[in-house]
Order: structure tokens, then C-alpha cells, then sequence
């Protein structure tokens, strides 16, 4: 953030003189249009950048997302393969309508636990728009006051936080994909068990119901690493 | 900073200078940011692929079990065949990785194994497998 503090000083006028001096105003609008021209050539530069750096990596985002998302929700996809499995064999040999009733009250709740699980993949890495922000902090005129800087560090260690080291303020330009990729899965898995009780209740009822049924435990045997 | 040089190289190349200090906090910014927009498309799209996949898998693997417990269905071989069949793809399939070529192919070779099964098994699709989830678009 170096051009926050760099605007102001480049033209480098004195204020006080500006009560007495008559050519003081001139200056101080000639040092108004220079402060916005420059403003304006660096927020030209960081739409850019933004575009550019986002074509870098939007790729490397989709592979690591698609990887995560394809590993978490298989297992609910083979939960509901299972239930699908027993719903036709259900249908096959005439078995109750109650246990038809169950089979396919469990598969509603695989969906709503994968769709709530869905929902929890996604929101992980909320969007804040940086451009927007930016401009923000611009309108509010807190550029000239050094806070400033600190306020975007602040609104910086927030999303920090909140993206699991999202951002390497060490490694200038490039991003440690490794890290970051190690504590999103990290913090999806914990999402996603967070989701357990009510996916290990649907796994109780598949159990009891397999029984019910009169077919073979070692049904469910692949499913146990849910 | 300006001043410590050429005053008025300074100047002229402000506008440069300021542009590219813009460009480099942008350029960063929009790393992290393609980043996190990359991955929330892509985790549908493998979440929509895994769904799938998984679900045949689990009816493929249930269906396996079914039929080994139950000797008097087992008689006809080729169930198993075809079965088996699909099992095999399904542990073949790299469905985690984006970038695998034949992705698309192989889902369609999958879906149809899939489809030849379920009319051997004389099973009516009435169940949710892919139900919801048509045709993956991209």
C-alpha cells in the first residue's frame, strides 16, 4: 500500500502557508488533480492486475475445488447408490410398503445432507470484491490519512481468517497453493463432519433396515469410512 | 519514493509508477480471488461428477452383494458380468481428477453400463440415481 502514503507526498506542499498565501489554493487544487490523476492510474493498474492475476489461477481454483468436491460428495453419492440398490430389490421381491416408505425417507435425507454439505463447500470461501472495497475506502477520502493502510491490513486479516490463509503475505506474488490447498481440505472435512450426526443417523437406519431386510451386512462394509 | 532521484523523472514516470504499484496489488488480489472462484465452480462440478459416480458405485457394490447372498438370483451369469463390468470402470475412473481427458467419454461409457445393468436387474429407473442430476453442461 505504499501509493497511499506516496499520493499525497509527491507534490510535497506545506498546509500551514494555505490561510495566507493566495497562490496556496491554486497549488492545493493543483495537488487535488494530481492526487486524483495518480488515484486514478492506480486503480486503472489494479483492475488489470485483478483481471490478469485471476486468469492465472481461476484453472488452478476449478481443479482444487472439483478434487474436493468430487472426493466429499462421492461418499454420499455411494450412500444413496446403496439405498437405491435396496429400494429396486425392495421393489423386485414385493417387500412391505412400510420399509419402501423408509427406504425413501432415508434417501431424502442423503439429499438434504448432501445438499447441506454442498452449501458448506461453497460458503467456505466467501467474496468479498476487493474492487469494491477499494473504491470504498477511496470514496470515504481515508487515502492521505495513514490509518488507512492499517484499516485494509485489518480488512485483509479478516478475510485472512476467514479463507484459512488464503493469501501468503510472505511470498509476494505467488500464493503457496500447497498450504493453502492442505488447510481448505482441512477445514471442508471438519464442515463435512460437522454434518455427522445426522449422516451417522442415516447410517443407523440403513443398518437396522439391511437386517430388517434380511440381507447381508457386508452391504454396507465400504460405506463404514463415512 | 519521488525525490530521492531525478525530480523530474520522477514526475514522469509517475504515472507508471502508480499504475504498476496498482497493477502488482491487483495482480495479487485477483490470484487469491480467481482462486476462490475457481474452486466454488469447481467444486460443483465435482460434486455433481462424485454424486454420480458414487451413486452407481454404491448401487453397482450393493447390487453385487445382493446377488452373491441370494444364490437363487445369482444364477444368471451375466448380471454378474456386466456388473462386475461396471464395478471395474467405476475403480478405473479417475473421477477426482479434472483434467483426465476422456472424462466425458468415460461418463457416457459408465451411464450406459449403468442403463444395460439396470434393465438386466429388470429395475425401473423409478429411483433417484441421477434422477436430479441430468447431463453434467461444461
Amino acid at each position: 500500500m505504499s501509493w497511499v502514503k506516496a499520493a499525497p507526498l509527491v507534490p510535497g506542499s506545506g498546509k500551514e502557508e494555505e490561510v495566507f498565501d493566495e497562490e496556496a489554493d491554486e497549488s492545493l487544487l493543483v495537488q487535488r488533480e494530481w492526487q486524483s490523476h495518480m488515484r486514478r492510474r492506480v486503480k486503472e493498474g489494479y483492475r488489470d492486475g485483478l483481471e490478469a492475476g485471476k486468469a492465472v489461477t481461476l484453472q488452478q481454483g476449478f481443479n482444487q475445488g472439483y478434487k474436493e468436491g468430487a472426493e466429499i460428495i462421492m461418499n454420499y453419492g455411494q450412500l444413496r447408490g446403496t439405498l437405491s440398490a435396496l429400494l429396486s430389490w425392495c421393489h423386485l421381491h414385493d417387500t412391505s410398503s412400510a420399509l419402501i416408505s423408509k427406504i425413501n425417507n432415508l434417501l431424502d435425507a442423503v439429499d438434504q445432507c448432501e445438499e447441506h454439505v454442498l452449501k458448506h463447500l461453497k460458503s467456505v470461501t466467501p467474496q468479498p470484491d476487493v474492487v469494491d472495497l477499494l473504491d470504498s475506502i477511496q470514496d470515504m477520502d481515508l487515502c492521505h490519512v495513514v490509518p488507512a493502510e492499517k484499516k485494509m491490513d485489518e480488512a485483509k486479516d479478516e478475510r485472512l481468517c476467514e479463507n484459512n490463509a488464503e493469501f501468503n503475505k510472505n511470498g509476494s506474488k505467488s500464493l503457496s497453493w500447497v498450504d493453502c490447498s492442505s488447510s481448505e481440505c482441512c477445514a471442508t472435512w471438519e464442515h463435512a463432519h460437522s454434518e455427522n450426526p445426522s449422516l451417522t443417523w442415516i447410517l443407523e437406519q440403513t443398518d437396522s433396515l439391511v437386517k430388517q431386510l434380511g440381507v447381508s451386512v457386508d452391504i454396507l462394509q465400504y460405506l463404514k469410512q463415512l | 519514493m519521488a525525490g530521492s532521484e531525478d525530480p523530474f523523472d520522477a514526475i514522469v514516470m509517475a504515472d507508471d509508477r502508480f499504475r504498476g504499484e496498482g497493477y502488482q496489488e491487483g495482480y495479487e488480489e485477483g490470484s487469491s480471488l480467481g482462486i476462490i472462484e475457481g474452486k466454488r465452480h469447481g467444486t460443483l462440478y465435482g460434486a455433481k461428477v462424485g454424486s454420480e459416480v458414487g451413486c452407481y458405485q454404491g448401487f453397482a457394490l450393493a447390487w453385487r452383494c445382493l446377488l452373491h447372498s441370494h444364490a437363487a438370483v445369482e444364477k444368471d451369469s451375466r448380471k454378474m458380468r456386466v456388473l462386475e463390468s461396471l464395478i471395474g470402470m467405476i475403480e478405473k475412473f479417475p473421477y477426482h481428477d479434472p483434467t483426465y481427458a476422456r472424462l466425458h467419454e468415460d461418463l457416457d461409457r459408465i451411464r450406459g453400463k449403468f442403463k444395460q445393468l439396470c434393465s438386466l436387474l429388470n429395475v425401473q429407473p423409478d429411483f433417484r440415481v441421477g434422477a436430479e442430476r441430468p447431463g453434467l453442461s461444461f
